[in-house]
């Protein structure tokens, strides 16, 4: 008795130091697909909660930050699926002023928006958040080969529909 | 696609950032998830130390009760001569500025009356069935209370802080044979948790009535009233947002699979099954209790 409550408070700990250090990442992830500010905060909570709770069940507290990620995704996956596809208007859309190159990074978020959600997940988790392959195959439940893929579909795609927008 | 555009995308990502007070939502969420694997803890504590709080009783309950003010009072059911009269047996109240306690321990007695029946009942076997449930769940009901009042007063004496115990107790209407007493543990500290446990006595035989009763022999019941339960549950989510059961959870050991024998449920006035969860057996602490009625029509082919 006495060493599982050990066991669960210090997972508890932990999770919760990984929350507290990481909360902009999850809110960041969340936001990208969600594009409202409320929303992404309420999956970052639904989250938060759940990761606490499930604490216990934790096996291995190294995997902590891992695992809080896989929660967050099936969150924000799961919200989406509630709200159906995300529709934008053109005029939600900040347009900056000046320079040049600006608008060829919102054809490119444009295009990122476009990807299925886990392809997605895959590309932002590697180049935003600089995930090795091996822990966002982890993070998805996916095997390696599978992320793989996502990764070179996502990337193809996004080269092409930029090629497109160039003619 | 050029590695710039990539690195632009980046920065304009990284920008995106919780509120202030987004940020003091999240903590105080924290905080709530830390205090409800708190409850759920002491929760599987008492079922744990179940056995070893009996011993302890017997010299419990003989103090409080010497005294003759046994309040007679609530419902009485009248059954083939058998009444089930439910009496306070123990009514303990603590008040401080912070801390209360309302704690109204039911007792079941039986009064076999010869009255309008003319037929002495005493000996009759349903009587001394039903004698012997009685003592079965008092022992019961008085194990968990006790338990409850016990943590109260090591908070009591350890802790300052802010806390609230009440445990009530109410008779169902039930259809026929059936005897069913509610017993409610309501408990605030930080955040309130309330708990209902349900005791439930077949008056034609005097038996204890346990899930399995109700069904004819091998009936696959709790495959069916889990299948229901899941449909239930995805239906209410599918409805309202607001609503969340633990089904698809990453911690798969959290995840309703299915019933036991010792799920709580009741026989409502309809006649239906209603099975009754506590707070946080399958859902978040926030959904409170959570009950789903069985619809006859499902359970008509295999219910006695």
């Amino acid at each position: 008795m006495q060493s599982f409550s050990g066991k669960d408070k210090t997972n508890e700990a932990v999770v919760e130091t990984v929350l507290l250090e990481n909360y902009d990442r999850y809110y960041r992830l969340a936001y990208s697909y969600v594009k409202n500010e409320a929303d992404a905060a309420d999956i970052v909570q639904n989250g938060a909660y759940k990761a606490i709770r499930g604490s216990v069940s934790l096996r291995n507290a190294e995997y902590a930050g891992t695992w809080i990620y896989r929660i967050m995704l099936n969150e924000i996956f799961r919200f989406c699926k509630k709200k159906g596809p995300q529709v934008v208007s053109l005029d939600e859309i900040p347009v900056e002023q000046g320079k040049e190159d600006i608008y060829e990074d919102i054809d490119l978020k444009e295009a990122l928006d476009s990807l299925n959600a886990e392809d997605k997940a895959v590309i932002q988790l590697r180049f935003f958040e600089d995930k090795p392959l091996n822990e966002i195959a982890e993070i998805l439940g996916e095997n390696l080969s599978t992320v793989k893929s996502r990764l070179y579909r996502g990337l193809r795609k996004l080269r092409i529909q930029l090629a497109v927008e160039e003619l | 696609m050029s590695k710039k555009g990539i690195e632009g995308l980046k920065r304009e990502y990284e920008e995106v950032r919780m509120s202030e007070s987004q940020v003091n939502a999240l903590k105080k969420t924290i905080e709530r998830a830390k205090q409800d694997n708190r409850n759920k803890n002491r929760i599987r504590l008492w079922r744990m130390t179940g056995t070893a709080v009996a011993a302890a009783l017997l010299v419990f309950i003989i103090l409080p009760n010497t005294s003759a003010n046994v309040a007679y009072a609530m419902a009485e059911l009248p059954f083939i001569g058998n009444v089930v009269k439910v009496v306070t047996f123990r009514d303990y109240s603590y008040e401080s500025e912070q801390q209360i306690a309302e704690i109204d321990v039911p007792k079941l007695d039986v009064s076999e009356t010869d009255g309008e029946y003319g037929i002495a009942t005493a000996e009759a076997p349903a009587t001394l069935a039903l004698k012997d449930t009685t003592d079965e769940l008092n022992a019961e009901i008085e194990e968990l209370t006790e338990q409850i009042i016990r943590e109260f007063e090591e908070f009591v004496q350890k802790e300052s802080g802010v806390k609230e115990v009440m445990i009530s107790h109410e008779t169902l209407v039930t259809p026929e044979p059936y005897f069913t007493l509610r017993l409610v543990h309501y408990e605030a500290a930080a955040d309130g948790a309330e708990y209902v446990y349900y005791y439930t006595i077949d008056m034609s035989t005097g038996e204890r009535v346990k899930l399995a009763d109700l069904f004819n022999e091998n009936a696959d019941y709790i495959g069916i009233i889990s299948a229901e339960i899941i449909r239930q549950m995805r239906e209410r989510m599918a409805t309202d947002e607001k609503v969340s059961y633990w089904l698809d959870e990453e911690m798969s050991d959290w995840n309703f699979k299915e019933i036991t024998d010792e799920t709580q449920f009741y026989i409502n006035e309809n006649n239906n099954i209603v099975i009754s969860f506590n707070e946080g057996d399958v859902a978040p602490m926030y959904m409170g209790v959570v009950t789903f009625e069985i619809p006859a029509e499902i359970l008509a082919e295999i219910r006695k």
